[in-house]
């Protein structure tokens, strides 16, 4: 959380579209949202290139004026007491969110936890599935 | 600029859309807009400040009704045709004009992977004074350059809060004219949702804006 660069290094990631990376957390409280209004500016060696959602003018307009009517057209409803965060990429500053893990994977082992994690997660788009299916976190 | 690609707060754009299992490009040509770009970049005669900035000056028209990679190929033509990498006949005709010079990249193909190992950073080490510190309330000028800039409309003349210094970085709105780096500090700042967008927003919710010193006044 204090230095996401090095601790994305330590796993061999890192480069053109990276070079200064923050990272977000997901909490009961919080639920954050990455977008970049302006253009398309996305963490590429941590998530690939973006998806053409993210890219639309439908996504960059909506995700700052309306973040709970986004999130509600990718099935995900925050509740009221929730702070929504929304993160404007305008610099060259990469944002990652990190999602809630579901309490029921706690304890497992990293592979086991990166198969339950997706890139909508990181953007801050969905959750992380619970590993009992059917079972919303 | 005062472009349509500033978008934050338009309305009307319709619905989201996401394709599930989306490939990364949808057709080879898209590949090939991306790979174009890069390998241009290599001839080291523009930065990315002016790469966004030259799609930012395709018409409005012309900008929604291009897909993204439509944008990219359109934004590099326009930067070749400046810097004389490529005529407009060479565009229409797809050949060489007849004496066209002969040149050899120095960015081959082998040199890829260690550029974007690296990456292209914007953080400067310099020492710059620091006007604004964590917690302080500011304000978003209300700056309307007609060239580059990513100070978005929607926090022009708005009031907000210093969440974290960055620190020191390369500026948009000098590189992208090719006036200078003026590096200078890039401030995290917090906006509550009713200051941006009045009553009908959420009492709870907040947007960050990463600002540039030069977007920001005490308020």
């Amino acid at each position: 959380m204090t230095d996401a660069d090095s601790a994305i290094a330590e796993l061999g990631y890192g480069g053109l579209q990276g070079e200064q990376m923050i990272v977000v957390e997901n909490t009961t409280d919080v639920h954050n949202l990455v977008v970049c209004t302006l253009c398309s500016c996305y963490p590429w060696p941590v998530l690939g290139l973006p998806p053409t959602w993210y890219k639309s003018n439908a996504y960059r307009s909506r995700s700052v004026i309306d973040p709970r009517g986004v999130l509600r057209e990718f099935g995900l409803e925050i509740g009221e007491s929730v702070e929504v965060r929304v993160w404007d990429s305008t610099a060259e500053l990469r944002y990652l969110v990190l999602p809630e893990q579901p309490k029921e994977s706690v304890g497992w082992s990293e592979e086991r936890l990166a198969a339950l994690v997706t890139h909508d997660a990181m953007i801050g788009v969905s959750k992380v599935a619970s590993p009992i299916a059917g079972k919303a976190i | 600029m005062n472009g349509v690609h500033d978008l934050g707060g338009m309305q009307d754009m319709g619905a989201i859309t996401p394709e599930t299992g989306e490939p990364v490009f949808h057709a080879a040509w898209e590949g090939r807009a991306y790979g174009l770009t890069r390998a241009m970049g290599g001839w080291r005669l523009w930065n990315l400040d002016a790469v966004r900035y030259q799609r930012e000056l395709i018409a409005p028209a012309s900008y929604f009704r291009m897909s993204y990679y439509e944008r990219w190929i359109e934004g590099l033509l326009e930067l070749m045709l400046k810097n004389k990498l490529v005529t407009r006949s060479e565009i229409d005709s797809g050949r060489p004009d007849a004496h066209a010079a002969n040149r050899a990249p120095t960015f081959t193909a082998e040199k890829i992977p260690a550029f974007v190992a690296k990456g292209v950073p914007a953080r400067r080490n310099v020492d710059v004074a620091t006007n604004f510190r964590v917690g302080q309330r500011v304000r978003g000028l209300n700056l309307n350059p007609i060239g580059h800039t990513r100070l978005p409309r929607y926090a022009r003349g708005k009031v907000g809060t210093v969440d974290r210094d960055h620190g020191v970085f390369v500026f948009p709105d000098t590189n992208a004219l090719f006036l200078g780096e003026k590096p200078q500090h890039v401030y995290s700042v917090r906006f509550a949702a009713r200051e941006l967008w009045g009553e009908q927003a959420s009492p709870r919710d907040v947007v960050y804006i990463d600002m540039w010193e030069d977007y920001l006044a005490p308020a």
